[in-house]
């Protein structure tokens, strides 16, 4: 009884998460300019999205950003955790109100810091920039994560590991990293994410030879946003869905072997 | 931040800096202090100057001016709608995703992996793509209302769009993995064997879940909840083309007074404000227990 | 734990590795080309293969990025000096704005031959007199699209109309301030370029009851509320008015009689431009009329080229929602730059929205 609850329960949010996707996904099929009702079907938008290199280009620059991102932030955020959590060092406080204040920082106010400040440096705006400016606001979403899985973490376990002559960054491979693994894997999925879906920030910190796909996105709105972005959306769904499928069945196989 | 030292085991010793603590404590540190610290002491800076015109701010003359400016009913509105907004996003989004990671945490380990990634999937798809989406479910003449009408269920289409439901529909969709995640991370490590000495010492379900099992869980219920609560303070994108953009939310709020106005220094003024209210806010929230309970029920529990 | 480590890891290793070589692999020719220019305008604003025929003919390779508001555009070119791009496309008030604030370079109108194609009537406007600084692109006009299945179009010729009891809940305005202000002054017979904040503060009060008969504040796809029947009274531009009325052709465009706004977005070269000459062939190129002709129908809205519109078909210019007929069209004003005095708007705004 409660297994079946428990299984109802999550496939009702599952649900929840994948039921406008699914329209997207018929959307991208329809025969219509917008998505409103059923026009018929039709594979146009997918024939459009071919010779749409701009919009492909930029799904790309997208992706790569958000991958690279994610992780560096997820590196220099748990390395911070792990600061945190196990040192009073001086500075301790300073960095945790900085976190804070990214993560309560309005976007608009962010993206125009950022950009004051690599315009005063003389940085060229475009993939460096943005790339620094999204590693900055990811940080403190995979340092919260990691923080919070190592509260209550003993860390008797890492001196008792550098008693046996591990040194200190070896202890923290073989020891604490492992045991917050599923904290640092959530951050940087949250950092992909964040990335990848970033407008506001990306807009002021990039440059006129770089841009991502929520920018054009965005940009389309006011002209109405074309279907071959509905196409898109489903092929990357499809793309990432088949993805995770396929790395999954073949890490069991490698288990099992 | 959020979550305390470990403060168990050994005294702590006096902190020498090795490389890798080096590496550790000031590295992030380093690039946080020069892309976030001083741009944002120059935002506070900017919040004292005055307006300058065609240039945007003249430090010529610093008054509070712009603070005396905040003191309006106008910003109190547009302070307490996007705090409301936030707040009941942040309470929908733990409520639904507390059991939900609770039940991703405890699946078949082999599984675990594959299903936290299903369920973050759906966000890698541009957020304004998928909010069209909802619109396209919600609207009078849209799929749920078909469905509904086509059922005989309904005999007229239910007001869905444009309603305080689709705005936390909408803030629910778009931040719920940035509560499920964390949460996860702090479930998945409770150790089970508590809860049972907990129900072999004859504690009943509800008492074992409240007074063991959330009260480990707390420092991820803490860090979901700002990852949830935060970011939504100053969205307005969503709540907008959702709810019929009838109340003015603070995001838009500031970015208009930046970017429309060109009035950088009450944009400022008014940011630094929302950071400060929202510091004293969770320092209360951390005082009044919300953390501290945590660290007592866990030595209890040990 | 550590297998799901494992896996993710991998899993996380695979994106990035896919996310990496992709593109390295899809572009290769990305830095062929020497001749560039770099274009700053709205997400598909301009049709690719009007790009690619430029680079055939000219060796210049097009790159083009987006913006989502004129008012992001002009923050962003402010705050960097305006370098990086060749040509941006602002609109009507941010010319006047951007060049008064010395952010674009004076046009050389010696080195466009194919201006001459411009009906006059676009050329030397209020918001850049003798066209110092930009060049027509497109323009067009916001007025209020009415589902007529539900609301006889005779029964709202004028903005006044909208205070009516019986549109309560039914309404859609801009998300937008000058957009509603504008009604307002409009409505009380000012300009909607008024610097006054008199006459601001009567168009707020004006408003003000006005509020809690809105269903939507959206600038962004109004057509869409419209179309679905949430609403029956849409304030709009004539671009998103063409697409509903396309879809339903129950839905009117009525241009009130008090006037209304109009929009043009402009050619410019920014100050910091790095290929002027290139950016000068460019609006050369897209002045010819076959060119504009192209761009306008493809995208559907009207070219400011007298030359052009002999080539468009009759069904195209008769459409009052894309060339407004002569009468109509002498009561539109295009929206101005206000100067400081976009303080008080803004003010105003807040309250109308706070109410």
């Amino acid at each position: 009884m409660s297994r079946l609850l428990k299984a109802f329960y999550a496939a009702a949010v599952y649900l929840f998460l994948y039921l406008p996707l699914a329209v997207l996904v018929v959307f991208s099929f329809n025969d219509s300019r917008l998505t409103l009702a059923w026009k018929g079907f039709t594979l146009s938008w997918y024939v459009k999205l071919l010779h749409n290199r701009t919009l492909l280009d930029a799904a790309l620059n997208s992706l790569t950003v958000a991958a690279l991102s994610a992780c560096a932030a997820t590196v220099a955020g748990t390395l911070a955790a792990v600061a945190l959590s196990r040192w009073r060092f001086p500075g301790r406080k300073s960095l945790s109100a900085v976190m804070y204040v990214v993560m309560m920082s309005p976007d608009i106010v962010m993206a125009l810091s950022l950009l004051v400040l690599f315009v005063s440096l003389g940085l060229p705006l475009g993939f460096g920039t943005l790339l620094l400016a999204h590693v900055t606001f990811c940080i403190p979403f995979v340092t919260v994560t990691v923080l919070s899985r190592l509260s209550g973490f003993d860390w008797g376990l890492m001196e008792a590991a550098m008693d046996l002559g591990a040194s200190e960054s070896q202890a923290f491979w073989r020891v604490i990293l492992p045991l917050a693994a599923p904290a640092v894997a959530a951050g940087w999925l949250m950092s992909f994410t964040l990335s990848l879906d970033d407008v506001i920030i990306s807009f002021f910190t990039t440059g006129p030879t770089y841009e991502v796909l929520p920018l054009r996105i965005y940009s389309m709105v006011r002209l109405g946003v074309k279907p071959e972005v509905n196409a898109l959306c489903t092929v990357m769904i499809g793309l990432t869905l088949a993805a995770v499928a396929v790395s999954h069945l073949l890490l069991r196989e490698r288990r099992r072997a | 931040m959020n979550a305390a030292p470990g403060r168990r085991g050994r005294a702590r010793p006096a902190f020498r800096l090795t490389p890798f603590r080096l590496a550790a404590c000031y590295g992030a540190f380093a690039w946080m202090i020069l892309l976030v610290a001083l741009p944002h002491l120059l935002l506070a800076a900017a919040s004292l100057a005055a307006r300058g015109d065609p240039g945007y701010l003249d430090f010529s003359r610093l008054s509070l001016d712009a603070y005396a400016r905040l003191l309006s009913p106008e910003f109190a509105t547009v302070f307490a709608s996007s705090t409301a907004l936030a707040g009941g996003a942040t309470l929908i989004c733990l409520l639904l995703g507390y059991p939900f990671a609770w039940i991703l945490a405890r699946a078949p380990r082999k599984w675990r992996g594959f299903l936290l990634l299903l369920t973050i999937l759906p966000f890698w798809t541009n957020s304004l793509i998928r909010t069209y989406a909802l619109i396209a479910l919600l609207g009078a003449k849209g799929l749920i209302n078909a469905a509904l009408l086509g059922l005989g269920l309904i005999s007229a289409p239910l007001e869905l769009l444009y309603t305080d439901f689709a705005v936390f529909l909408g803030l629910t969709y778009t931040l719920l993995p940035f509560m499920i995640l964390p949460l996860y991370g702090s479930i998945e490590k409770l150790d089970p064997r508590l809860a049972e000495a907990a129900r072999d010492l004859g504690a009943g379900r509800t008492a074992t879940f409240l007074r063991v099992s959330l009260p480990l869980t707390l420092p991820g219920v803490a860090a979901g909840c700002m990852f949830v609560f935060l970011p939504a303070m100053g969205m307005f994108y969503i709540p907008d083309v959702l709810g019929g953009a009838r109340t003015l939310l603070l995001g838009s709020f500031i970015k208009a007074q930046f970017l429309t106005a060109r009035d950088w220094p009450f944009g400022a003024a008014a940011s630094v404000t929302l950071m400060l209210l929202m510091a004293v806010l969770y320092a209360f929230f951390v005082r009044s227990g919300g953390l501290g309970a945590a660290h007592g029920a866990r030595r209890r529990a040990a | 734990m550590r297998t799901t480590l494992a896996a993710l890891a991998a899993k996380a290793l695979l994106l990035c590795a896919l996310a990496v070589l992709l593109p390295a692999l899809a572009a290769p020719e990305a830095r062929a080309a020497k001749k560039e220019l770099f274009l700053f305008i709205w997400s598909e604003y301009i049709p690719d293969a009007v790009l690619a025929d430029f680079r055939k003919q000219t060796g210049i390779r097009v790159t083009a990025t987006t913006y989502d508001s004129s008012e992001a555009m002009y923050s962003k070119l402010k705050l960097t000096g305006g370098a990086g791009y060749d040509i941006v496309v602002p609109s009507a008030d941010y010319v006047m704005r951007m060049g008064a604030e010395g952010l674009l370079l004076r046009i050389d109108k010696a080195r466009l031959k194919n201006l001459r194609n411009i009906d006059p009537k676009f050329l030397d406007r209020p918001f850049d007199p003798g066209n110092a600084w930009s060049v027509p692109y497109m323009w067009g006009t916001t007025a209020l699209a009415v589902n007529s299945a539900r609301v006889d179009p005779k029964a709202v010729q004028s903005w006044g109309d909208l205070w009516r009891p019986e549109y309560k809940g039914r309404l859609l305005l801009p998300n937008d301030m000058r957009g509603v202000l504008g009604m307002g002054l409009k409505l009380q017979g000012r300009s909607l370029n008024s610097m006054s904040e008199a006459e601001v503060k009567a168009a707020f009060e004006k408003l003000l009851p006005l509020m809690d008969a809105v269903k939507v504040f959206d600038s962004d796809s109004p057509k869409q509320a419209i179309l679905s029947g949430e609403v029956d009274l849409a304030v709009m531009w004539n671009g998103e008015a063409k697409v509903a009325a396309e879809e339903d052709p129950k839905i009117v465009y009525v241009y009130p009689r008090e006037g209304f706004s109009m929009w043009m977005d402009n050619l410019s070269i920014p100050k910091g431009a790095k290929n002027a000459d290139a950016a000068y062939a460019f609006i050369d190129y897209i002045l010819r009329p076959e060119v504009s002709a192209r761009i306008c129908s493809e995208m559907g809205y009207a070219t400011p080229n007298k030359a052009a519109m002999a080539r468009l078909d009759a069904a195209e210019l008769a459409n009052p929602v894309i060339y407004p007929p002569e009468d109509a069209y002498a009561r539109g004003e295009f929206e101005g730059n206000v100067g400081q005095a976009v303080t008080f708007y803004e003010q105003y705004w807040t309250r109308l929205k706070t109410r």
